[in-house]
């Protein structure tokens, strides 16, 4: 999600991804945001994210995540993963007892 | 790849601890602050928008603490955190800590001296030499167990007739005269086979090493190779060395190569100088028959085994060909079998004096460590359980059992760590110190011993071990702590730890095992160095001559012996003077010879053999050794009296029936003699041996190029006596050098230097760990004392005495000391006589040991039980 986040935006500081993540699910998913943070670092020292300090929307001091080059290709790996594994999933829920006869 | 990458980055942010720690507190701050802007801007009041922004964020402290989880790697700083609260809690307690790194120091670094010695000999014999301790000895075993070593025409039937082994070398160590006329200098060497480097794997440090056909022909090569230490100090190392000659023993030999640095010859310890092909002995020797004679066994023989052998196969291998030897040349090999040996066993040398020795003490030594463990573990028990409240404490907050453990483990291994690194700085100061411990005397020593990687790891190895050990009990004692009872204010009844007494009463036990090892090994020590000789080495001077080098004859031999002690018998301060071939309590010992004697039938196989030493007349006068019967030898120059022989009382006993020695006839291999003296038995090889027979005989009968003068002073200042003997020797001989002077008592001293390693080593540790018995009793039973300050305030409230209660506080802690003393104890008595079989029971020792021990531990007992005694009931009782 956080990739696809910063796909989608381009470099945002971790409130934005907080923020985006909650809008997305349409409020859903309102885990606390803290946890956001570790899963950050994880993914930076994995070097699929990068980030730097940057100025906020009302110029204070940020740190700005962007996606690497090895995110994208994470995510791409990652996406590709997951339609898959839905793609099963749902062929499970299609699946009527008459198919298998 | 990825958790790899993420494995290095996290090591990183392990160091790069603080700044990171700044950047996440920066960004939850700006995370709130925009959170509360939108909250603000959806119409919350100030106050509220902060605290639904911090709602929604989350537990911060919760989340950095899940973040340091991610960044770093928690194990490794925990671990680090552990030592550096293990570091802060050690100075703490700096007393302690130092008595504890102290014992374990002293403890590893012995035990790493020691095993430095053992090392070098059973794994790098041959400093230099890859694989040594590969090597075989190839002795041939004379049926009473001697070694006899081997003949040089032997060596070449070994090389044939054994095929499971290759390469075998041969060698023979011989003192070399080098230098003109004039001005020689001794310098030691081996005359060795044609294949000796090559077979040792040498490369030269310069030029080259001898051709296999430089070791063919007798005489025709004259060609050495130095040691890169004579090459150093006569050469100065010059490039241009080979090809120089050097004079030894009055021939011109041609330096062809230098031996590889550290390479000492095979004779370790012994440490030579020059190698000479075997080939070269008749020119250099004066003619001397070795390489013909069978019955000259001057060499000493090592071999590989072929790939695919076993040492079974060579063994009956040269089995076979003993047996066939002493068919085919009963006179030189009848009743000499053979043996091959693994390399630390050799039969011979230093090497053998030291190995038992060695084993003994390394096994002592391991036990004193363990001892110095168990009084550590006991030492952090008692301190582990005055920290309950703060263990307690710890785990109430949620600290793991494992972390409580590890906490205990790193503090513990800390202190092992610096103990085991002064361990082995001691051990390295130890071996150099050994090792150059000044031997005087006439073979150059050196011990090649040295504390390398291997030493290293063994002694880290003790170390962890002995951490490990030392931490067992407090950590489980503590991981198992109960939360409730460890944070009340005050335990009511403390429990009372067997563990503690039990490891008392063990270290105990191994204190009384090890002093009393140490005890009698002293006991041992002394008796044998205060042992009566049987002969008299006060005022004695010992010096050796040597005409080897200008091939004499036996006139001009006798000749040159009997002017030497005409001059030397004229100074005013000589009161006596003698030559001998042999000198007794020599490093190497005694030869014994064959002989047969009239009247006498052996009934077993084999040949009667006697310790032989060849002495002028005068000899039992300067060695005060008297005549029970008989007379002493005829002058040296008398050409009329028969060959004469003297030999000794246990010789008379042995095989004469003990009657009516003189005049019967003794023959040797070479010649007949008649008994014309019985001696008084002395001491031959060592002290405390068993009586053994002896022969002496007579200079006149049998010259010798070599002698050994004795030289018994009036003034009985021998020392003074050596510038005279010098220019006696000088006048009769200017070319001829007197080597080896040293009074009799050095020399004795030297023949004990061996045994005198491992008893200063005892002398040093006994009390040592005496000392470390007693601090350890008086830790565990001060600390009793202090926990149960209150029972004892109750009892003295209700009327005990005070003596009463000290009394039973020692009579609690003896009971465990005696049962520990008592099971060490009988243990000593059991190892004692598997160790000596004959020696009996030292009863002072047996005796003696327990009751120092016991009296040191009830003074350790005593001490805080006075203080128990003295405490003042109202105190104790309002103490709480």
């Amino acid at each position: 999600m956080v990739l696809k986040t910063l796909d989608v935006l381009g470099p945002v500081h971790g409130y934005g991804i907080a923020r985006r993540i909650e809008q997305i699910s349409g409020d859903l998913l309102a885990v606390n945001q803290g946890t956001l943070y570790p899963v950050l670092l994880k993914l930076e020292q994995e070097g699929a994210i990068a980030s730097a300090w940057g100025a906020s929307e009302n110029n204070r001091r940020a740190r700005f995540y962007r996606l690497t080059r090895a995110g994208r290709k994470q995510l791409q790996a990652e996406t590709r993963d997951w339609e898959q594994t839905a793609a099963i999933i749902s062929r499970f829920f299609e699946a009527k007892p008459e198919d298998l006869s | 790849m990825k958790s790899l990458r993420r494995f290095f980055t996290r090591l990183f942010n392990s160091a790069a601890r603080r700044a990171e720690e700044e950047r996440l507190h920066e960004e939850i701050h700006e995370h709130i602050a925009l959170q509360t802007e939108e909250n603000l801007r959806a119409g919350l009041s100030p106050v509220e928008a902060q605290r639904q922004a911090m709602l929604k964020f989350g537990g911060v402290e919760a989340m950095k603490q899940d973040y340091r989880a991610e960044r770093g790697l928690p194990l490794i700083e925990n671990l680090l955190g552990d030592l550096r609260n293990a570091a802060r809690s050690i100075s703490r307690m700096p007393g302690l800590a130092a008595v504890i790194v102290i014992s374990l120091a002293i403890g590893i670094g012995v035990n790493t001296t020691i095993f430095s010695w053992i090392q070098l000999i059973l794994f790098q014999p041959l400093p230099a030499v890859t694989g040594a301790a590969n090597f075989l000895l190839v002795e041939p075993r004379t049926e009473s167990g001697g070694y006899p070593g081997a003949s040089w025409l032997e060596y070449r039937d070994v090389q044939t007739q054994v095929p499971a082994l290759r390469d075998v070398v041969a060698s023979q160590m011989v003192p070399f005269n080098v230098g003109e006329r004039g001005q020689t200098e001794r310098t030691h060497g081996q005359l060795v086979s044609g294949n000796y480097f090559s077979a040792l794997a040498l490369k030269p440090a310069l030029g080259r090493f001898f051709r296999p056909e430089e070791a063919e022909r007798p005489g025709t090569e004259p060609v050495l190779v130095i040691s890169y230490d004579y090459w150093q100090t006569r050469f100065r190392g010059a490039p241009d060395t080979v090809g120089q000659t050097l004079r030894v023993n009055e021939r011109n030999l041609i330096v062809i190569g230098v031996a590889p640095k550290d390479f000492q010859g095979t004779l370790v310890p012994l440490k030579f100088e020059l190698w000479v092909p075997a080939t070269m002995a008749p020119a250099l020797l004066g003619g001397t028959r070795d390489l013909e004679d069978r019955t000259l066994r001057s060499f000493s023989l090592i071999g590989m085994l072929r790939p695919g052998a076993t040492r079974q196969q060579a063994q009956a291998e040269f089995s076979t060909a003993t047996a066939q030897l002493a068919r085919d040349y009963p006179e030189a090999s009848a009743g000499i079998g053979g043996e091959i040996l693994p390399f630390w066993s050799s039969p011979r040398g230093p090497q053998r004096l030291l190995i038992s020795g060695l084993a003994i003490l390394q096994g002592v030594m391991l036990l004193l460590l363990l001892a110095v463990c168990g009084n550590t573990a006991n030492l952090m028990l008692a301190r582990g359980s005055t920290r309950q409240r703060e263990m307690a404490v710890r785990v109430a907050l949620g600290a793991g059992r494992w972390r409580i453990a590890s906490l205990v483990l790193s503090e513990n291994m800390l202190l092992a760590l610096v103990g085991t690194s002064l361990g082995a700085a001691i051990a390295l100061w130890g071996t150099t110190a050994l090792r150059v411990a000044p031997i005087i005397g006439a073979f150059p020593l050196l011990f090649p011993t040295r504390v390398d990687a291997f030493t290293l790891a063994f002694a880290m190895l003790l170390g962890a071990a002995c951490g490990l050990i030392f931490s067992a009990a407090p950590a489980v004692h503590l991981a198992r702590l109960d939360v409730q009872d460890g944070l009340r204010s005050s335990s009511n009844t403390p429990p009372r730890s067997r563990a503690r007494k039990v490891l008392m009463g063990v270290e105990v036990g191994l204190a009384m095992v090890v002093l009393i090892a140490a005890a009698l090994f002293l006991e041992n020590f002394r008796s044998a160095s205060q042992t009566d000789p049987r002969f008299r080495p006060e005022g004695v001077l010992l010096a050796a001559y040597d005409l080897s080098g200008r091939n004499p004859d036996d006139t001009s031999e006798r000749e040159f012996a009997a002017r030497l002690l005409e001059r030397l018998r004229s100074l005013p301060d000589v009161e006596a003077a003698a030559i001998a071939t042999n000198v007794p309590l020599d490093l190497h010992g005694i030869p014994a010879r064959p002989f047969t004697v009239q009247g006498r039938v052996r009934t077993q196989p084999g040949q009667d053999r006697a310790i032989s030493n060849t002495v002028t007349p005068g000899y039992f006068k300067v060695m005060a050794i008297p005549l029970v019967e008989g007379n002493d030898f005829a002058d040296i120059r008398d050409k009329a009296a028969p060959a004469q022989a003297i030999v000794n009382e246990e010789f008379v006993r042995r095989y004469l029936d003990g009657a009516d020695a003189i005049g019967r006839r003794l023959q040797t291999r070479a010649a007949s003699f008649t008994i014309t003296g019985v001696a008084r038995n002395s001491v031959y090889d060592a002290f405390g041996e068993p009586a053994q027979p002896a022969v002496y005989f007579s200079y006149r009968d049998r010259p010798q190029d070599q002698g050994e003068i004795h030289l018994r002073t009036r003034s009985g200042n021998e020392t003074a006596l050596t510038s005279e003997a010098r220019a006696v020797l000088r006048n009769l001989d200017p070319m001829l050098p007197l080597y080896d002077v040293r009074t009799f008592s050095q020399h004795i001293e030297r023949n004990l230097y061996l045994r005198r390693i491992p008893a200063r080593m005892f002398a040093v540790l006994g009390p040592l760990l005496l000392g470390l018995a007693a601090v350890g009793i008086y830790a565990v039973v001060s600390y009793a004392v202090a926990r149960r300050t209150r029972e004892i305030g109750v009892r003295l409230a209700f009327g005990a005495t005070s003596s009463r209660v000290g009394l039973q506080i020692i009579r609690e802690n003896l009971g465990v000391i005696a049962w520990g003393a008592g099971i060490g104890w009988l243990l000593a008595l059991v190892i004692s006589g598997h160790a000596i079989p004959k020696g009996g029971v030292n009863l002072p020792v047996f005796l003696g040991v327990p009751a120092i021990l016991l009296a040191v531990a009830t003074l350790a007992c005593w001490i805080p039980a006075r203080r128990a005694s003295r405490i003042d009931p109202m105190a104790a009782l309002r103490h709480e």
